[in-house]
């Protein structure tokens, strides 16, 4: 029997070169996702311990909150056997750019320097009080040289000037790299972050051992600290870090894991027509006195061996995969600092690969492998073999009936519960139940569709159309399984696509009512000056500007900020929500609440609380909860009340309005004048606000349906591969139809609308799939979501569905049109 | 041979040779065969296994290419076609019953009847059709997808595909091949009304000296070479020539 599994491996390799490609492509992934998130993990840990291996001992802070007292050091640096002890400053000073404004979105980060966790790439060390040196990748963004004057703001706000005379490499820190850092003498360092002491100290040693050095200064470093060997922090570092590539490797895994379902049914798939086509062939063998078991048993062996091999290639793949995206990352992500280690393959990812492949082909070919035993050995005898009639059974149509109910009662559970990740949860169990439900209804849903989807292809193109539509419906269930792989892919793209449509409306709804603003003024430290307001007001291009003031206050013998805005600017520009009561009698004597605070503090509309500082407090009635995405300070009172409480504020922010009609580039300039002088008071419009929203979740759409395209590939191997065993096994009607004069033409025609046909089936069902589930997602995320639709990409993903299948038959259709006519009418 | 040009043939072959694969390996199918099949007469063709009669159908088809020599059907010959023209003139001039796999399993009866008109485009003649149909006997069968007919009624099914869109020729390779002698010999009595009654030429390839019997003149091939032909042929007559030839 072994022999006679292999010379029909050997005998099908061809057809079943797509199937491995299929698996490959699977495990590929899986294995790549591996390669990927190991070979970071290894420089990460590689570059810990680079940095690592000059410190012999660090004394951390176990809190960032409080520091190392700097009379520490002094002590650490008087134990015998200490070489060196250097402070490391940790804290925020912004870096002015050369416009003007703080640089970046988020404040530049104020360390020490020299230090053993970083590297100098030019220049040299600061020295005294008037040097800094700035992190290369801010250097080169703000092109800063060497000789520059650098201008950073202190915590305070006050401006300080420095002289840049040297660049340094920020190293394995993730924030410095996020931030940008300036580093300055520890001193300085300490003045401009207003930091009170040391995030670390690291020590090198004079001659004694790591170990002995540890225990000497762990006498003297207090509670507050922890003293680690060189080795230990740098093993503590990359397990810290560890835990960031673990959510990469979960997220990859998941697409991985599509993958290989999508790769799974392929193979159910091709394993069934090969079964399918050899029932003669497997008679015979059962005639010649064959047992059952040693069919099945021949099957089973022919799908571990395809498992194998493909798996073997696949970990290959997955080494490529892996070593490509590791190059990708070196190569045009600068900014991004990811240290890789080389690209190998680890004995856990070859047990993981090979594991997942083979097990899944094996799985996926058990089915057809028992459909081959029930073969009677008479079978071999028949001459005509024959069609599939493919009747609708009880057991599935009672199956389908109770995966289909059980998923929509889950889902109008989901839909209908309160807005929470339990009802996101509940809808999407009924989502994966629904797709059962089409996978059992698969082959009876497939002939009508198809007739549907054909329906233009048969007007259009005569007898080769109507002939391919039968095609396509002549085997219902092969023709299911087929489509319902492309399906997948395409329902997760729609349903992500509906989500982020959704979200995106939702978001820029949720813009218009609650910042009814065109600009917003804030400071990226600090408050924003109430001069720049008064700068503000007077102009006629601005219809409003609304200050929002924030300070320390008490609410009901709690600690709660306190905030006011602009009343006159309530009613007009601004119009918060409130859940409870009504914004409308706003006055003295009066206060509106956020709602997580009123439920936190259990406040009604019509109670009294008392309001003010710890000493000052007076009872104000409150006349509206607002919804807690409001923008209004959670404990809003009004402004004359604020004034007289805690005095002249600066503003936490100013939302402005332009007039109706006026130059939008002159309200513009007027803002940005306004804000000139104030280096942290930065201006945002809604506009830019708008678009980053959209950039991020457009990029975000783009990275999952790149990721999706995966599944989606696979699906059309299972097409092509579906497609060309049909072509076999349709060589002498092929003959035949080209014998009664169909052109080559014609029936490559014909080849190609039939997967035309599958691929538009597969992405129907796969788009009202998504619809519907994405539609579903949407209302359990928050229950003022305005469901949108994105028509344009729907149609896309049934254009490209289509068009997929159309480039899947390129080559089954050629080979078809290319075999000669006498061959296969001679052809048994 | 002076029969060749005494009546207008509906296809000639001349100097016809067939070689397969190349050098040591070479089959010389047929060795230079001149050969006419007269317009409405029903002629077949018959030899010893392997002596080149479906290899001299194919060639005389269009379905296979020649190594050397003409053909022609009609007045078109056909050897200097290019597949796509050769295409066509399948299409509109000849027709075929093979010995088996003849109907496409997806179609009714009547869609595989009325299939090459329609890849054609062109329109059944509904008296035609009609006509073929009774003369077939398949009425109250062209609702039936080929799986629910006999081996019989499919053949028949292939006649009158063959027959409706009245080809100049029809080849038939064996077409009774695979059938019991009563439906074959109903088959056969199909094709000789519609040579007598439609005029149809019919070329058949068969290996029964009763279904030979049927035809107005049979050939005889051995070795890839006309060796001898009789007119109104028996059973008998055909018999004696056959044993004549093995030996
Ligand atoms: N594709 C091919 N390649 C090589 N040789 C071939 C091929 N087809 C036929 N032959 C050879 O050509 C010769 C004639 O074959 P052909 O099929 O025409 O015989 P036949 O008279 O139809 O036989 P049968 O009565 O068995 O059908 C045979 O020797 C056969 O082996
Ligand atoms: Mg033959």
């Amino acid at each position: 029997m072994f022999r006679t599994t292999i010379a029909g491996l050997l005998a099908h390799r061809l057809r079943l070169l797509l199937t491995s490609l299929a698996i490959i492509l699977g495990v590929g992934f899986i294995a790549g996702t591996f390669v990927l998130t190991d070979t970071i993990d290894a420089g990460f840990s590689q570059s810990f311990t680079a940095a690592a291996d000059k410190i012999d001992v660090a004394v951390r802070a176990k809190d960032e909150e409080n520091p190392l007292p700097p009379s520490l050091l002094a002590k650490v640096g008087a134990i015998a056997g200490v070489k060196d002890a250097q402070p490391i400053v940790s804290g925020e000073a912004a870096l002015i750019g050369k416009d003007g404004k703080t640089v970046g979105e988020l404040v530049t980060a104020g360390v020490s320097f020299p230090s053993y966790r970083m590297d100098l790439t030019s220049g040299k060390v600061p020295a005294s009080d008037a040097e800094a040196v700035v992190d290369t990748s801010t250097a080169r963004t703000q092109g800063f040289r060497i000789g520059d004057t650098i201008a950073v703001l202190d915590d305070k706000n006050a401006r300080h000037e420095f002289r840049l005379v040297g660049t340094f490499d920020v190293g394995v820190d993730q924030s410095l790299a996020a931030h940008g850092a300036v580093a300055y003498t520890p001193a300085t360092a300490m003045r401009m972050t207003g930091a009170k002491g040391y995030a670390e100290i690291d020590v090198t040693t004079a001659g004694p051992s790591r170990e002995s050095l540890r225990t000497a200064i762990a006498a003297v470093a207090g509670s507050g600290a922890t003293v680690q060997t060189g080795d230990e922090l740098a093993s503590d570092l990359a397990a810290s870090n560890g835990a960031s590539t673990e959510y990469l490797k979960v997220g990859l895994l998941m697409f991985g894991i599509v993958a290989l379902l999508v790769a799974g049914l392929v193979i159910y798939n091709t394993f069934g027509i090969l079964v399918a086509q050899r029932m003669r062939e497997l008679a015979l063998l059962r005639c010649i006195g064959a047992t059952r078991r040693q069919v099945f048993g021949s099957i089973v062996l022919e799908s571990a061996i395809v498992g194998l091999v493909s798996s073997v290639l696949g970990l290959g793949a997955g080494l490529g995969m892996g070593g490509l995206a590791v190059f990708l990352l070196d190569t045009f992500s600068p900014d991004v600092e990811v240290p890789t280690g080389t690209v190998t393959l680890s004995p856990q990812t070859i047990v993981i690969g090979l594991a997942t492949g083979l097990i899944m082909t094996v799985v996926a070919a058990l089915l057809p492998a028992r459909q081959a035993t029930k073969v009677a050995p008479v079978a071999a005898l028949r001459t005509q073999t024959e069609e599939h009639t493919f009747r609708t059974g009880v057991v599935r149509i009672v199956f389908a009936a109770l995966f289909g109910l059980a998923a929509a009662a889950l889902t109008y559970m989901g839909v209908t519960a309160k807005p929470s990740e339990t009802a996101l949860m509940t809808v999407m169990a009924g989502g994966v139940l629904a797709f059962f439900t089409v996978l059992i209804l698969g082959p009876v849903l497939v002939t009508p569709l198809s007739g549907l989807a054909g329906w233009l292809p048969g007007r259009l193109f005569g007898v080769p159309g109507r002939l391919a539509t039968e095609n396509s419906r002549r085997n219902p269930k092969r023709s299911a399984t087929t489509t319902i792989a492309l399906t997948i892919g395409v329902t997760l793209m729609t349903f992500m696509a509906v989500l982020t449509a959704t979200m995106r409306a939702t978001a820029d709804q949720e813009l218009d009512s609650q910042f009814p603003a065109d600009y917003r003024v804030a400071a990226q430290t600090g408050d924003v000056p109430h001069a720049v307001a008064e700068a503000l007001r007077g102009h006629p291009e601005l219809a409003t500007v609304a200050e929002f003031r924030e300070a320390e206050g008490r609410l009901d013998d709690e600690d709660y900020p306190i905030g006011t805005v602009t009343s006159s600017v309530l009613e007009t520009a601004l119009r918060p929500k409130a859940t409870s009561g009504s914004t409308d009698g706003f006055k003295p004597g009066t206060v509106m609440i956020a709602d997580y605070v009123a439920e936190h503090l259990k406040i009604k509309v019509g109670d009294e609380v008392s309001v003010g500082t710890e000493k000052n407090a007076t009872p104000l009635r409150v006349i509206a909860i607002l919804d807690s995405e409001s923008l209004l300070p959670s404990i809003t009172v009004p402004e004359q009340f604020f004034d007289e409480r805690f005095g002249k504020v600066d503003d936490s922010q100013i939302l402005i309005t332009a007039a109706d009609g006026a130059d939008q580039d002159k309200a513009r300039a007027i803002v940005d004048d306004a804000t000139q002088p104030y280096p942290a008071v930065k201006v945002a419009s809604s506009t830019e606000i708008r678009s980053q929203f959209d950039d991020a979740i457009g990029g975000i759409l783009s990275v999952i349906t790149g990721l999706l395209g995966l599944a989606i590939v696979i699906s059309l191997l299972g097409i092509a591969n579906t497609l060309s065993l049909s072509v076999h096994e349709r060589t002498r009607e092929s003959a035949l139809l080209r014998a009664l004069g169909l052109k080559r033409g014609q029936l490559r025609g014909m080849l190609t609308i039939e997967a035309l046909i599958l691929g538009l089936v597969g992405a129907l069902v796969g788009t009202v799939l998504g619809i519907v589930y994405g539609w579903a997602a949407t209302t359990t995320i928050s229950e003022s979501v305005s469901f949108r639709l994105p028509v344009g990409q729907v149609l896309l993903f049934i254009a490209a569905s289509g068009l997929a299948g159309v480039l899947a038959a390129v080559l089954p259709a050629r080979r078809a049109a290319r075999t000669s006519i006498v061959g296969s009418l001679a052809s048994d | 041979m002076t029969t060749i040009t005494s009546v207008r043939s509906a296809v000639t072959a001349q100097g016809l040779t067939k070689v397969y694969g190349t050098g040591d390996a070479a089959v010389h199918a047929l060795r230079g065969i001149d050969v006419g099949f007269a317009t409405g007469a029903f002629t077949a063709i018959m030899g010893p296994s392997g002596s080149g009669k479906s290899t001299l159908m194919h060639c005389l088809a269009g379905l296979d290419s020649v190594t050397d020599g003409h053909v022609s059907i009609g007045d078109v010959e056909i050897t200097r076609l290019n597949d796509k023209r050769l295409t066509l003139l399948r299409r509109e001039r000849v027709g075929f019953i093979f010995q088996a796999f003849n109907l496409l399993p997806t179609l009714t009866a009547e869609q595989n009847i009325l299939l090459p008109l329609q890849i054609a485009g062109r329109q059944a003649d509904q008296a035609l059709f009609d006509r073929v149909i009774d003369t077939v006997g398949l009425r109250d069968r062209l609702r039936h997808k080929p799986s629910q007919l006999s081996g019989g009624q499919q053949q028949r099914v292939a006649v009158a595909r063959a027959l409706i869109s009245k080809p100049e020729v029809i080849f038939a390779d064996e077409p009774t091949g695979n059938l019991d002698s009563r439906s074959g010999a109903e088959v056969l009595s199909f094709l000789r009304t519609s040579v007598r009654e439609l005029g149809q030429t019919i070329v058949m390839v068969t290996h029964d000296p009763v279904a030979a019997s049927y035809a107005d003149r049979v050939v005889f091939l051995r070795d890839g070479l006309l060796v001898r032909e009789i007119e109104q042929p028996t059973p008998q007559t055909v018999l004696d020539t056959l044993v004549a030839l093995e030996a």
